[in-house]
């Protein structure tokens, strides 16, 4: 046989695929730890998003709004603070819950019930993403 | 209407996995995942560990599918992807240390008469196969082969050929009589 006629023959030898008996599984067993991982870094990006979003929380907290009354951003985050908080005791309003008053002392307090409220979510997602794994 | 997997090109598949779809890369392991293992086989990998670098390799090919843009066939692309893991593994371990010496079997030919590759290709020392194998069955270059196998090009080449050698005269065909016809 010559080297013209080999060359195409052990080509078209090594392109023919084998037949194994188990491919299904293979095929399956590698759908599922693909499966795996995706859950897997679900869960991760969830702690991930929760741990920043606490700091975030955290962070937003502490920041002294008050440092500099003069500068435009202070006044312009009391603004839509003052935006949020009146269209949340709108809709306070609206449901019956009027009594509750955010403008005044226990606005603080709102805010930390949804940050809570907000915390708990995250934390129930990444539960349950964690059963599924 | 919406085509099903099994209408899909290899590329259409790829790029929807690119973009996260699972099912859409399962198909493409169904369609090559035999491929891939056949060919670690051929490259000296018992059947156990061939699944095992097959199966790491379809899961990093998943997640570097989006590198993948249709420049050659995904067949290619994972085969290749699939050898370095290999090799890597091999080097670990220190396999390369020694060359199998090439055992003396019986000149190929399976029940029907056809050329058995697989048996022709136990016949070559391990580093012969290896480079025959990548060469032609992965599909990569010379110096593709010399990088992954920290050879120098020169060798890859003596290697290739002379496992090439071996095959052809494993592989040529036996005449009616049983002898073997005269090798060019």
């Amino acid at each position: 046989m010559s080297a013209d006629e080999f060359d195409p023959m052990i080509e078209r030898l090594f392109s023919r695929t084998p037949t194994l008996a188990d491919e299904a599984l293979f095929v399956a067993t590698l759908q599922a730890r693909l499966e795996k991982r995706s859950r897997w870094r679900g869960l991760a990006l969830t702690a991930a998003g929760l741990v920043g979003g606490v700091l975030a929380v955290r962070e937003g907290v502490n920041f002294n709004f008050s440092g500099d009354p003069d500068t435009t951003l202070t006044q312009g985050v009391r603004t839509a603070a003052a935006a949020a908080q009146g269209a949340a005791q709108t809709g306070l309003d609206s449901l019956g819950l009027g009594s509750i008053d955010l403008m005044g002392g226990s606005g603080m307090l709102a805010f930390w019930i949804a940050a809570g409220a907000v915390a708990a979510l995250l934390a129930a997602g990444a539960v349950k993403l964690s059963q599924d794994v | 209407m919406s085509k099903s997997l099994r209408d899909l090109h290899d590329v259409e598949l790829a790029a929807q996995a690119a973009a996260g779809g699972r099912r859409e890369y399962g198909e493409l392991v169904r369609r090559h995942g035999s491929a891939v293992r056949g060919l670690l086989r051929r490259m000296g990998a018992a059947p156990s560990l061939a699944d095992d670098v097959a199966q790491d390799a379809f899961l990093q090919g998943f997640q570097r599918c989006s590198e993948f843009r249709g420049q050659g066939t995904f067949a290619g692309w994972i085969k290749k992807i699939a050898a370095r893991l290999y090799l890597k593994r091999v080097a670990r371990e220190a396999r390369y240390v020694a060359e199998a010496e090439a055992d003396e079997a019986a000149p190929a030919q399976d029940q029907a008469g056809s050329m058995d590759l697989d048996e022709a290709l136990r016949t070559l020392s391990e580093t012969e196969r290896v480079c025959v194998s990548l060469c032609h069955g992965a599909g990569m270059s010379h110096p593709e082969i010399a990088a992954a196998m920290n050879l120098p090009l020169g060798t890859v080449k003596s290697h290739v050929k002379r496992g090439l050698d071996k095959l052809r005269a494993r592989l040529q065909p036996v005449a009616a009589d049983g002898r073997s016809l005269h090798v060019g």
